[in-house]
C-alpha cells in the first residue's frame, strides 16, 4: 500500500516537474516573441512592454526616482503578490533568464567545492543600495534587473548577430544556383517577419554580449549563481517570499540521505539545518520532491516568516547600504557632463536628458522598436550615470519623421508617449553644415542630399545659389545647402544620408 | 547537457573552421561571378540616329530593333479625372499592353514610393489607383504575375507601401507588393559609362519581361524635377553614389536600366518642396497622365506642366545626346486626349 502511494507520489511529483518545464519553455518562447514582436507595425506596444512591467524591481525603482505613477506599472504587483503566495516561484518556473541558465547547467560534479554561503548578501546589499540610490533618482544600478538584461541582451547583441549569421549564410547559399529561389523565398519570409530589412547595427554589442556570457559562464562555479547570489529582482522577491504562504517542509522521517542537498538548484537546502532550506532562496521548482526516497518532503501552505539566515540583511547592512548609495550617487553626479554635454548627448524625441536619466529603467525596448537603428545605448558618453539609458545617434539611424514608437513602447514614459503630429514638433537637436568637409561648399560640386532628404514640409535645409570661378576661370554657378534652425528639429536624416565618407558634413548638435 | 569530450570538441571545431572557410570560399566566387548578360535595350526603344557614344547595344538587340509601327502613337497624354479610365485609355491608344508583353509575362511595376509620410493627396507618392489599374491592365493582357516595389529613404518600406495607399490597391487589383531586400541586388557593371561605372541593382527589375517606370511628377531640388529617369534611381542600392556628378551618373543608370514603358502620374504635382512634401499648397491638380516606351520623351514632356523646357534638366539633355530618347516631344507623334467617363 505504502509501495503503491511512493509510486503515486513519483508520478505526481514527475508530472509536477515536467509541468514547470513546459511552463520555462512556454514564458522563453513568449518572451522571445515579444522581443521579435518588439518593432514598429507589429504587436502593440503595450503588449511588447509587459516584461518590463512586470519586474517590481523596474517599476518601484523608476516610480521612486522619478516620483512619476503610471497605471501600467501596476502589472508588476502580479509578480510581487505572487511571491507573497509561492515564493520564487517565479524564478524557477518562468523567469527567462532563470530558463537560460537552466539551459547552460555545467554541473558535473555535484559535490567538490561548495561557495561561502555569505555570497548570497551580495544581491541583497545589490538590491538595497539600489533601492537607496533611487530615491536620490540614481537608477544606474537597474541594468542589473534580469528582465533588463535580456530585453537589452536581446536586442543589443543577440538578435544582431542571428541577423548577421543568416545573412553570412544567405550570401553564401544564394550562389548555389539550385539553392537561389528557395534563399530569396528564405529571405522575404525573414526580413519582415523576424529580422529588419537592413541588419541593425549598434555599439557596445560585444561588450553586452561578454557581460551576459559572464553570467552564463558564472554557472561554472555554482549551479545558477545569478540567481542565488547577485539576482536584484530575486533578492527582493526573496525577502517578499519570507512570508510566503506555501514552503517546502521536512517531515520527521528524513533519513539524512543527502539526495536533494545534492540536486537543489541554488544550493539552498542545508544539511546544518536538518535539511531546511530558506524559502528566499527556494525556487520551487521540486527536484528535491523527486529525490526523495521516504516522502518526507512536502511544498504546503504555513503561516510563518521564515527564520532569519545569517546572510540575511541586518541594520547594519541597510546602513552600509545607504552610505555606499549615497556616495555612489554622489560620485556618479560628479561630471563634467553636467556642465558642457557632448554633442552625443542627443536623446530620443521629446525626452529631456536628466528626466530621461532619472526614469529610465535601462531595458532598451527604445532601441529595438527604432526602425532605423537611431537609438543606441550610452555607456559613459552622457556620464555614467546614464549607463544603459538610449542616446540618438544620427550618423548610425535618423528619427523617422512618421515614427513616434519610442514613446510608445517606453514601459515609464522616460521618452513621452506622444502622438505624431507632436513628435514631428519636439526638437531633439539642430543642424549645422562643415563647409570645410561640404561637397557643395568645400569642393563645389552639385550635392543636395540633405535637402532632399528633409522631411519636413517647409524644409529646414534650403539651396542657394553660390558663384565660384572653377580652376580654369569661368564663373561656376552651385547650389548650397543652408540650414534654417528656425524649422530644424534635428532628426537627423541629413547627417544620416550626407554622402561625405566618415562623419558627415551636416551634423546635428545639442541645442 | 551532454559531456563535450577534448575530441567532440576539436572534431565540432574543424567542421566550423571548415564550414566558414568553405563559405567565404564560394563567396570569394562571387566576385568572378559573371554579370548576368541583360539587354540593355527594351526592343521596342527606337533610338534615334545612333550616336557613337551609344550604350553598346548586344548583337541581339540589334536584331530585334526596328522603328515603331507607324500606327502607335510616340506619346500619348490623357487629361480627366478618374485614374483607372486614364491607364485604360492610355494604353489602350499606345497599342494595348498587349504590344509591350506576351501572355504569362512576369511583369514590374516601379512606381515613387519614397516616403512614409504623407498620404497620397501629398503628392510625394504615385497615385495609388493609377499603379492599381496598371496591375489590373497586365493581368487582363495575360500576365503572370505582377510585382510593385519601391526602395523608400525615409522610412520602411512596408511602412510606405501601407501610407501611401499603393498597398491596398495593387492587393485589390492581384498584384503583389515586394519589399527590396538587399540580397537581391548584384553589381553591374555598366559598359560606357560616363561616370558611374558599376553600382548594384535590384536583379530581378533587370531581369522582368516588362518593367513599367510609374513616377509622380514632382519638384526636387538638385533634378529640378523628378520623373521618370529620376525614379529609376530607386532600382539601386547606393544611392549616394548618383550624387555626384548626378547630371551623367543618372544617365549612366538609365543605360543600364531600361523600362519598356513610361507612365508619368501628373495628376496631382508637386509643385515646390520636393521630393518629400508635405503642404497640400504645394499641390497642383493637373489631372493628365503621359504614356510612352521613350522615357526621354515622356520627362520632356512633364516639364511643359511645370512650365518648363526640357532643356532646363541637364540629365534629360545628357540621356538625349547619348542617345536614349528624344527631347522634342513637339515632333513625335503625340495623341492628346481628355477621358472619357
Amino acid at each position: 500500500m505504502a509501495k503503491q502511494s511512493a509510486s503515486t507520489h513519483l508520478k505526481t511529483t514527475n508530472y509536477l516537474i515536467t509541468l514547470r518545464k513546459i511552463t520555462q519553455s512556454l514564458a522563453l518562447i513568449v518572451f522571445l516573441a515579444l522581443m521579435i514582436e518588439t518593432a514598429i507595425d507589429r504587436a502593440p506596444h503595450d503588449l511588447t512592454n509587459i516584461p518590463i512591467r512586470l519586474s517590481p524591481l523596474a517599476m518601484l525603482a523608476s516610480l521612486i526616482s522619478s516620483r512619476t505613477f503610471l497605471s501600467g506599472m501596476t502589472i508588476s504587483l502580479i509578480l510581487l503578490l505572487s511571491s507573497l503566495l509561492v515564493g520564487r516561484a517565479w524564478c524557477g518556473w518562468i523567469c527567462p533568464m532563470g530558463t537560460v541558465l537552466d539551459i547552460f547547467r555545467f554541473q558535473k560534479s555535484k559535490s567538490g567545492r561548495k561557495l561561502p554561503e555569505n555570497f548570497r548578501a551580495i544581491k541583497y546589499g545589490l538590491l538595497i543600495v539600489l533601492l537607496f540610490s533611487v530615491i536620490f533618482s540614481n537608477l544606474t544600478l537597474l541594468v542589473f534587473d534580469p528582465l533588463t538584461i535580456l530585453t537589452r541582451t536581446m536586442t543589443l547583441s543577440i538578435l544582431p548577430v542571428i541577423d548577421q549569421v543568416i545573412t553570412a549564410i544567405e550570401k553564401t547559399l544564394i550562389n548555389v544556383p539550385f539553392l537561389t529561389g528557395a534563399i530569396y523565398q528564405f529571405d522575404l519570409w525573414i526580413r519582415p517577419a523576424i529580422l529588419p530589412i537592413e541588419p541593425a547595427v549598434f555599439q557596445y554589442t560585444i561588450l553586452n554580449g561578454f557581460f551576459f556570457i559572464g553570467i552564463i559562464l558564472l554557472n561554472l562555479l555554482a549551479e545558477r549563481f545569478w540567481c542565488r547570489y547577485l539576482c536584484p529582482l530575486g533578492a527582493l522577491l526573496g525577502l517578499v517570499s519570507r512570508l510566503s504562504l506555501v514552503k517546502r517542509n521536512v517531515k520527521d522521517t528524513c533519513i539524512q540521505c543527502h539526495l536533494c542537498e545534492l540536486h537543489c538548484p541554488t544550493g539552498t537546502i542545508n544539511p546544518q539545518k536538518k535539511f531546511t532550506s530558506d524559502p528566499a532562496e527556494c525556487t520551487l521548482c521540486l527536484n528535491c520532491l523527486k529525490d526523495c526516497q521516504k516522502n518526507s518532503l512536502s511544498f504546503s501552505p504555513s503561516l510563518s516568516l521564515a527564520p532569519r539566515s545569517d546572510y540575511d540583511p541586518g541594520r547594519r547592512t541597510v546602513l552600509n547600504a545607504f552610505l555606499v548609495s549615497l556616495s555612489l550617487t554622489a560620485l556618479l553626479s560628479i561630471e563634467w557632463i553636467k556642465r558642457y554635454p557632448r554633442r552625443h548627448a542627443l536623446r530620443p524625441p521629446g525626452a529631456d536628458g536628466e528626466k530621461l536619466t532619472s526614469t529610465c529603467t535601462r531595458c532598451g525596448l527604445c532601441m529595438k522598436v527604432c526602425p532605423t537603428g537611431a537609438l543606441q545605448v550610452n555607456l559613459v558618453e552622457s556620464g555614467i550615470e546614464a549607463a544603459g539609458t538610449p542616446v540618438f545617434v544620427p550618423r548610425l539611424g535618423f528619427c523617422q519623421y512618421s515614427c513616434n514608437a519610442c514613446g510608445q513602447i517606453c514601459p515609464v514614459g522616460a521618452i513621452p508617449a506622444l502622438e505624431l503630429k507632436e513628435k514631428q514638433t519636439k526638437i531633439i537637436g539642430k543642424a549645422y553644415i562643415d563647409h570645410d568637409r561640404c561637397i557643395a561648399w568645400s569642393d563645389h560640386q552639385t550635392c543636395i542630399v540633405c535637402e532632399e532628404m528633409c522631411p519636413l514640409p517647409n524644409k529646414a535645409i534650403s539651396l542657394e545659389s553660390g558663384e565660384f570661378s572653377s580652376p580654369t576661370g569661368d564663373t561656376m554657378t552651385i547650389s548650397l545647402p543652408v540650414v534654417n534652425r528656425e524649422v530644424c528639429i534635428g532628426c537627423g536624416i541629413c547627417e544620416n544620408k550626407c554622402p561625405v565618407a566618415g562623419e558627415a558634413a551636416i551634423r546635428v548638435y545639442t541645442f | 547537457m551532454k559531456k563535450v569530450s577534448r575530441r567532440d570538441f576539436l572534431h565540432l571545431m574543424g567542421v566550423g573552421i571548415g564550414g566558414v572557410t568553405a563559405a567565404q570560399l564560394i563567396s570569394g566566387c562571387e566576385t568572378d561571378y559573371p554579370s548576368p548578360t541583360i539587354n540593355p535595350e527594351p526592343s521596342l526603344t527606337p533610338l534615334q540616329p545612333q550616336p557613337t557614344s551609344t550604350p553598346t547595344p548586344s548583337p541581339q538587340s540589334t536584331n530585334t530593333q526596328q522603328p515603331t509601327p507607324p500606327e502607335y502613337p510616340y506619346l500619348v497624354v490623357t487629361h480627366g479625372e478618374d485614374p483607372e479610365q486614364h491607364i485604360r485609355q492610355g494604353i489602350k491608344a499606345l497599342g494595348g499592353m498587349e504590344r509591350f508583353m506576351k501572355s504569362g509575362a512576369d511583369v514590374i511595376i516601379k512606381p515613387n514610393i519614397c516616403v512614409p509620410y504623407h498620404s497620397y493627396e501629398y503628392a510625394a507618392t504615385t497615385n495609388p489607383w493609377i499603379v492599381g489599374a496598371l496591375v489590373k491592365v497586365c493581368l487582363e493582357a495575360g500576365a503572370k504575375r505582377v510585382r510593385v516595389m519601391d526602395f523608400p529613404f525615409g522610412g520602411s518600406a512596408k511602412d510606405s507601401y501601407r501610407k501611401s495607399g499603393i498597398e491596398e490597391q495593387v492587393n485589390a487589383a492581384g498584384g503583389e507588393m515586394e519589399i527590396m531586400t538587399t540580397l537581391k541586388y548584384r553589381e553591374y557593371d555598366i559598359p560606357n559609362a560616363v561616370s558611374l561605372q558599376k553600382t548594384s541593382v535590384y536583379e530581378e527589375i533587370l531581369k522582368a519581361d516588362l518593367l513599367i517606370d510609374v513616377p509622380i511628377a514632382k519638384n526636387h531640388g538638385l533634378a529640378i524635377l523628378t520623373l521618370g529617369l529620376k525614379n529609376l534611381m530607386g532600382t539601386i542600392l547606393d544611392r549616394g553614389a548618383i550624387h555626384n556628378d548626378f547630371e551623367n551618373r543618372l544617365v549612366d543608370l538609365a543605360t543600364l536600366v531600361r523600362p519598356h514603358l513610361t507612365v508619368i502620374d501628373a495628376m496631382r504635382t508637386l509643385m515646390a518642396n520636393g521630393p518629400t512634401g508635405g503642404n497640400l499648397s504645394d499641390v497642383k491638380i493637373q489631372n493628365t497622365v503621359i504614356f510612352s516606351h521613350d522615357t526621354v520623351t515622356a520627362d520632356s514632356f512633364a516639364t511643359s506642366l511645370f512650365g518648363l523646357l526640357p532643356q532646363q534638366l541637364g540629365y534629360l539633355v545628357n540621356a538625349a545626346n547619348r542617345g536614349l530618347g528624344r527631347l522634342d516631344y513637339q515632333n513625335v507623334k503625340i495623341e492628346e486626349f481628355n477621358i472619357n467617363g
